[in-house]
């Protein structure tokens, strides 16, 4: 592919990804090739001859080869293998690290709230109130959070996560990995007294 | 830059209202070096109001001053410190402040004045008309025995609606030391009301036709706003969102920032959705709603808008609205007000129905504003109720009340939780009715004085939440450790500083901070996570100076220490940085005067040690560290028997606090056996005069006692 092809299958690729990321969404770079085929990108370019720069518009294929190199050397763009295994792309400045995260767990509770309660615990630290799951963008039922904990509890590869209750009532989760029991509690009070303590 | 000067009204307003003269100066020339706001209050307590002169003495001045940014078009600007001898001050009245936002200091500044200094006493009731030049004091027999709200409603009438009203209530007639000034609904000085009572003052009216000038550059001014805007977070400077969003790596579910797209102000007719992008400037003021952040997710449908100070967009002062109050509580349905005073009415009650966020506490929200912003009565950062609740639970009531008086009070109310129980206490208090409204409405102070009780007593126990000299702890060490205590110390009434909180609260990861912290004081280690206290350090003294003296300065400059200053923001591009040097770019565009941070700090700081000079005048004492600068025991006890610098204490160590107490002399430039300036600070600061005043009272370090 020339440098020419390459920049403007780099234009049309960017464009796809700032675009999902503008709504909320992730992007694969099936997702990617499917965009431009849908908007006759290959379909216009399919034979066409840019007569000045005697260069062609490549192909599907050489595109799809193409664009892993390029979407991952875009210094616009971030990627991660989702959890479909796929490698998924989004622009950081319009879909935040954190909340790309969140996108690509959505479909699976147990690990959306495991690693939410985890980089919480690690990165603030702080344990979270469970109601946290409750509101956008995770959105899950209260049923569901009592399923998901359920779960938890019973599973080898979640044990670091745990709870506090306040003397308020309110539960806190978080990950032992990172927040000693005796500090999460601390913590979880200290929260709940903010606003008693204006 | 032009050469012309602006920020400044011009002019300092001067009434004695024992001989009926009123009379002004210019405010450059005599106040230009300390700028405004507490700075000039303090320089004229200390220039005028001769030590040992009671609150309620007519020697005694009140000072209302805004400061050279308020008026103008600086977000979060519209602040009037109200300087005094402050009735509250535990075992001695002594110097201090209250503060109130709203509109009433741009109209002052508008109508030509930076400040207004109330002398003397009137021998009846009036109140005080400022229209521009036009300045009378006229007959306030009509609206003494007023509340606040009719007050303000019929000067307003006799004015015009685009006037300012400050106005005490019926605990301010009666010189209650917990006494507020109020204007614009809820924006009150705590602690002040009842010195304008003693002085028969009942309200200030003020309405302005002018403008204030800005010397600098237009363009580059409106250029800085925009930026200034840019780097707003929600209120208090919480700089993350609770919840998160596409547009922030980070988030905090403690977050004042609670506004989003989807939520809704109920209440608003019609009623208004949050839609588009809540970082967006013009997103602003729909980020802080402190009704759900206080009272919880059910203040939504209540939410009619925010309101708030002048030009500033985050309007803390939530306006609710629950129209069930007003037929079963025969109060008005709306109300509108932000921390404590939403606070006010719940706080009285050990339990409530439903919980502390539930609807019966709402309604005790609403009652306890309703009744307390009329009444006027201040809750000393609600110490007033943690206080009545200690007395109550140890049976202290019972003990000192008469009998009679203590069987009068509906305490079957008070055990449900319902809130007519407050229209019972409040009144009580506020218009210091019987034996339980003349102590409790002097604030802690008065029961130490009338009761006997012990100051020792207060400051063991955690749950009084009481620092000293009659008043609370402010953001101690729950909050940041030892900065938290030192700036506790400083004061002679609750510290009201929020330049060190706002950043440990900012809700950006600990690391995050720890980099603006470096950047900003030195060292990562000038910040600890909150109960993960480390050891004192220099760095940490920096910043507990520099929180002083930007909190003085913010006071003086018209600015709201609530939410600045703002040295992180919500930006990922400028990796959460704000901008520390954002007060003195608004200072030299305001006035013409070029100013650098470190010359703006050390105005600021020559504000702060002029209150220093003054307390030790007042008090006449040159050691500080063993007389003033206090920690309660309750600062050096775990209920759980921790250890300091155990991760979930809060507890401090005694010998570390001392070595912090050397470290903040140190870096203050004061005598670190004393904590007292130094003829060397004095001198630095351009208070010569003021370092020899002490000198020749012996309070200077070195002289012999
Ligand atoms: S944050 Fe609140 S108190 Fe501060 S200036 Fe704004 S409206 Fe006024």
């Amino acid at each position: 592919m020339s440098p020419e092809e390459q920049a403007r299958l780099t234009e049309a690729a960017t464009e796809v990804v700032l675009q999902a990321s503008r709504e909320g969404r992730l992007t694969s770079r099936k997702d990617v090739l499917e965009a431009l085929v849908a908007d006759g990108y290959f379909h216009q370019a399919a034979g066409h001859v840019d007569t000045d720069n005697a260069r062609q518009t490549p192909t599907e294929e050489e595109a799809a080869i193409a664009l892993a190199g390029i979407l991952a050397g875009h210094p616009g763009l971030a990627s991660f293998e989702g959890l479909s295994g796929e490698t998924v792309y989004h622009a950081p400045d319009l879909l935040s690290r954190t909340f790309a995260r969140i996108l690509d767990r959505k479909g699976s509770p147990l690990l959306l709230m495991a690693e939410e309660i985890r980089a919480n615990s690690r990165d603030y630290p702080r344990p979270v109130p469970v109601e946290l799951f409750e509101a956008p963008p995770f959105a899950l039922a209260p049923e569901e959070i009592g399923h998901v904990l359920h779960a938890m509890a019973a599973d080898p590869g979640y044990q670091d996560i745990s709870f506090t209750t306040a003397p308020t009532g309110a539960v806190y989760l978080f990950s032992t990995l990172h927040l000693e029991r005796g500090y999460a509690a601390f913590l979880a009070l200290r929260a709940e007294s903010l606003s008693e303590n204006p | 830059m032009a050469a012309t000067t602006g920020g400044f009204a011009g002019k300092v307003l001067r009434v004695d209202l024992s001989t009926g003269k009123i009379s002004t100066q210019d405010t450059r020339e005599k106040y230009g070096d300390v700028l405004g706001g507490t700075g000039l209050g303090y320089q004229v307590l200390w220039e005028e109001v001769p030590p040992g002169t009671g609150p309620f003495d007519s020697a005694n001045k009140l000072v209302f001053a805004t400061g050279v940014l308020a008026g103008t078009g600086v977000p979060c600007n519209g602040r009037t410190a109200v300087t005094t001898i402050f009735p509250t001050c535990w075992p001695k009245p002594l110097v201090g402040s209250g503060h109130m936002g709203g509109n009433f200091a741009a109209k002052l500044k508008y109508a030509g004045y930076d400040a207004l200094i109330v002398e003397g006493r009137a021998d009846r009731p009036v109140w005080l008309f400022i229209r521009d030049a036009r300045v009378e004091l006229r007959d306030a027999s009509h609206l003494w025995g007023s509340g606040i709200r009719r007050t303000n409603l019929e000067i307003s009438q006799e004015m015009g609606a685009d006037c300012s009203v400050a106005a005490i209530g019926q605990a301010g007639e009666r010189l209650a030391p917990m006494a507020i000034v109020a204007n614009s609904l809820s924006h009150s000085a705590g602690g002040v009301g009842g010195v304008m009572g003693s002085k028969n003052l009942k309200a200030v009216g003020v309405q302005g036709s002018g403008a204030v000038r800005i010397a600098g550059d237009k363009g580059e001014w409106e250029k800085l706003i925009k930026f200034h805007l840019s780097i707003l977070g929600g209120n208090n400077q919480h700089v993350v969102p609770s919840f998160p969003t596409p547009q922030s790596e980070y988030y905090n579910p403690a977050s004042r920032w609670v506004g989003e797209p989807g939520r809704r102000w109920g209440a608003a007719e019609p009623p208004v959705e949050i839609t588009g992008n809540i970082f967006d400037l013009n997103r602003i003021a729909y980020r802080t709603n402190s009704a759900a952040f206080f009272l919880g997710e059910g203040a939504w449908k209540h939410t009619v808008r925010g309101n708030g100070c002048t030009a500033c967009p985050i309007r803390c002062h939530t306006v609710i609205k629950v129209p069930s109050v007003a037929a079963k509580y025969g109060i008005h349905e709306t109300a509108q007000n932000t921390c404590s005073g939403l606070n006010f009415g719940r706080a009285f009650f050990k339990a409530l129905p439903g919980g502390f966020k539930g609807p019966t506490a709402l309604e005790a929200c609403m009652v306890g504003m309703h009744l307390a912003d009329d009444l006027g009565l201040w809750c000393n950062y609600g110490q007033l109720q943690r206080d009545f609740l200690k007395l109550q639970r140890e049976g202290l009531l019972k003990a000192k009340l008469g009998a009679t008086e203590y069987a009068s009070i509906a305490w079957d109310k008070f055990e449900s939780g319902d809130p007519t129980f407050l229209f019972d206490i409040l009144p009580r208090i506020g218009e210091r009715r019987g034996e339980l409204g003349q102590v409790l409405s002097q604030g802690t102070a008065g029961l130490f004085r009338h009761w006997s009780m012990q100051e020792d007593d207060w400051g063991r126990d955690h749950a009084a939440r009481y620092w000293k000299m009659g008043h609370p702890k402010h953001h101690s060490s729950e909050d940041d450790g030892q900065c938290g205590v030192i700036i506790n110390t400083q004061y002679n009434r609750d510290a009201q500083c929020h330049s060190h909180t706002n950043f440990v609260r900012n809700g950006l990861p600990l690391s995050v901070q720890k980099r603006l912290a470096a950047e900003i004081w030195g060292s990562p280690d000038a910040v600890d996570g909150a109960g993960d206290y480390t050891p004192m350090n220099l760095h940490k003294a920096r910043r507990a100076r520099w929180s002083l003296v930007r909190k003085e300065l913010h006071d003086s400059l018209g600015l709201c220490n609530w939410m600045g200053p703002w040295v992180a923001s919500p930006l990922k591009e400028r990796g959460y940085r704000g901008d520390d040097s954002l007060e003195s770019r608004f200072y030299s565009l305001a006035t013409g005067r070029k100013l650098d941070r470190e010359g703006l700090d050390r105005m600021g700081e020559r504000i702060f040690t002029l209150h220093r000079a003054l307390t030790m005048r007042d008090m006449g004492q040159l050691d500080m560290r063993a007389h003033h600068d206090l920690a309660p025991a309750w600062v050096f006890k775990d209920q759980n028997g921790a250890a300091p610098f155990t991760k979930g204490t809060i507890r401090m160590d005694r010998d570390d606090i001392s070595r912090a107490m050397d470290l903040f002399y140190e870096v203050m430039g004061w005598d670190k056996a004393t904590g007292a300036p130094t003829a060397e600070a004095y001198a630095r600061l351009g208070l010569k005069e003021v370092g020899k005043a002490m000198h020749a009272q012996k309070l200077m370090p070195g002289d012999a006692a």
